[in-house]
């Protein structure tokens, strides 16, 4: 798919251009331009990276002036902490379920959003309004739907018949667990639909209208010629979206806490607990080391990509 | 794309569009809605689907008699001198990354892309003593510094895709008549670059103005805090909740990001999809 190349229509552009680069003498001009983006990098993303990850083999807790060195023992004390293995098990079934429930929805969005309809144009832009809304308006929004007295959720499903009672969504374990997935699942449909969308683009007209005067009908369509066009752009969004999932914090610690108890503390909320409520940053840090490792895949799937998108 | 001339396929069309348009929608609609009622009305088991008295004293009470002001300018203060900050360090990285050649280059900007590996939660365990130790925590200025870590790799990364576009015969030729460098990317790159620059600060201003765990972590005072956990602490705690309220000050509270996203979004959404899609 072109880039953001509106103004550049002007231009001739030659298929060389952008391979080519300019002349080694003005690498130092180069790198001068570079230097601020990469002092701010630095300071402010990698050395706190490394020092967090550091900090993993120190005890440091609120009482104390100063970390001291105790090598692996946080991690050995993490392998009896039933929380923090919990904690691991709450974050799979939060990022399957987000990842695979917003893939379904997204995708459909998109098809849908595809196929020439009037009223499309406006609709496509509204439905990419959750995606922009700040993280506490989101889980406003669903605190109010999940509400135990006043909530529409408990109105449509008691005016429907599938309860008896108004039920108290955000104080049982998988009321919130429902309640945080549908807010990240409904915040990131737009982002999916998006990169759906742009793959559709490309996709081959003329040999669909051939399919279809074979005989192919809808089902067959989708399943022979769209899909497995759109089966790269499938990989970007699964990857880039366990990626966010996995980090995802805000809305969750809006609309629970972690809470009940434990119910909804993903790792990113038992980070942030255990550095800021208990102050015991040694553990949140050894957390975090685990932390990274459950991203690294998925980080290294999205840079073997950009690097064959490179070359 | 699909051949919807019978009736099944009319349907089967229909009821997607339905089921999935109003898992979209409707939660926007009820927090139009809901911002609206008054609060006999807001507070019915069985609710309203729309306001049976149409009042606006939720929003009157939230400009008035909340704080709800204070955190917009505290937001607009620190989301946009952090997404300018961003912006002015991305836009020259970029450049470099797009159009000169240097030992260590891709493995370079590689490394800074995967730096969106790196949790938020995590580097704000070293951030949050960092900015004690420079005496920046509770500072606006701290805050801004800190919000560079959610947009920079991206940003970059953006602006680098679209300036490898840039022919280079455009570059060679102001060179031949003796521009310099800066001045070339400064008079001639540039101006033809305003939507991925526009865009770039969009997409880092809506990191910072979205964020809740850096405010809440790094700001104490109530006078700097922004809307984030500011709309939190002041509608949601233990004691009360006030949803009407809640619902008004949250529309507030999106209204400028929302409005700039609706002038910005294609150029918004070829950005951020660019690299990725090829």
């Amino acid at each position: 798919m072109a880039a953001i190349d509106t103004k550049l229509s002007h231009y001739p552009v030659s298929p060389r251009a952008s391979r080519r680069g300019l002349k080694a003498g003005q690498s130092r001009i180069g790198l001068l331009m570079l230097l601020p983006a990469a002092i701010a990098f630095a300071a402010i993303i990698l050395y706190p990276f490394l020092q967090a990850l550091g900090l993993s083999l120190y005890q440091y807790t609120v009482e104390m002036m100063s970390p001291q060195w105790t090598g692996l023992s946080n991690f050995g004390r993490l392998l009896g902490d039933r929380a923090v293995w919990g904690s691991f098990a709450t974050t799979a079934i939060y990022v399957t379920l987000t990842t695979l429930g917003t893939l379904v929805l997204g995708l459909g969005w998109a098809l849908l959003m595809n196929q020439p309809f009037r009223g499309r144009g406006v609709l496509r832009s509204l439905s990419l309004l959750p995606w922009v809304l700040p993280s506490t308006v989101s889980a406003f929004i669903w605190g109010w739907i999940f509400n135990s007295r006043y909530g529409v959720l408990n109105a449509l499903l008691l005016q429907m018949g599938l309860i008896e009672y108004p039920q108290a969504w955000l104080s049982t374990p998988q009321g919130a667990m429902l309640a945080v997935v549908m807010t990240k699942i409904w915040l990131s449909i737009p982002l999916f639909m998006a990169f759906f969308l742009a793959g559709l683009q490309n996709l081959d007209r003329e040999q669909i209208d051939a399919a279809r005067v074979d005989g192919a009908g809808n089902w067959a369509i989708l399943r022979d010629h769209i899909l497995p066009h759109l089966r790269p752009v499938l990989i970007i969004v699964v990857v880039l979206g366990v990626i966010g999932n996995l980090q995802q914090f805000d809305t969750i610690y809006a609309l629970t806490g972690g809470g009940p108890v434990r119910a909804t503390a993903v790792l990113s909320v038992e980070v942030y607990r255990r550095a800021f409520e208990q102050w015991d940053i040694g553990i949140a840090s050894a957390i975090g080391v685990l932390w990274v490792a459950t991203l690294l895949p998925p980080a290294f799937l999205y840079l073997r990509m950009l690097i064959k998108g490179n070359n | 794309m699909f051949d919807l001339s019978s009736t099944t396929a009319k349907v089967v069309f229909g009821l997607a569009l339905l089921f999935i348009g109003f898992f979209l929608f409707f939660p926007l609609y009820w927090l139009v809605i809901s911002s609206l009622k008054g609060n006999a009305e807001l507070y019915q088991i069985i609710p309203t689907p729309a306001p049976v008295m149409p009042t606006l004293e939720h929003f009157a009470n939230a400009i008035t008699r909340g704080k709800l002001p204070m955190y917009l300018t505290n937001s607009l203060i620190t989301s946009g001198a952090s997404a300018l900050l961003v912006t002015v360090l991305a836009l020259y990285a970029g450049y470099s990354f797009a159009k000169y050649r240097y030992f260590g280059r891709q493995p370079v900007m590689l490394f800074m892309l995967s730096a969106q590996m790196f949790p938020f939660g995590l580097l704000l365990i070293s951030i949050y003593p960092m900015m004690s130790s420079l005496n920046l925590l509770d500072t606006q200025l701290g805050l801004i510094l800190s919000y560079i870590v959610f947009a920079l790799p991206v940003s970059t990364y953006m602006l680098y895709s679209y300036f490898a576009q840039v022919p280079d015969e455009l570059i060679d030729a102001a060179r031949a008549d003796g521009a310099s460098d800066l001045r070339i990317f400064h008079t001639i790159v540039i101006p033809i670059s305003i939507p991925p620059i526009v865009t770039v600060f969009l997409y880092s201003f809506m990191w910072s103005w979205n964020d809740l765990l850096y405010s809440m972590t790094l700001i104490v005072s109530d006078s700097k805090r922004t809307i984030g956990p500011g709309l939190l602490l002041t509608y949601l705690n233990e004691v009360n909740s006030d949803w009407g309220g809640a619902m008004a000050a949250s529309l507030m509270a999106s209204a400028p990001i929302v409005i700039a996203f609706m002038f910005l979004q294609r150029f918004f959404i070829q950005g951020v999809t660019a690299g990725a899609v090829k």
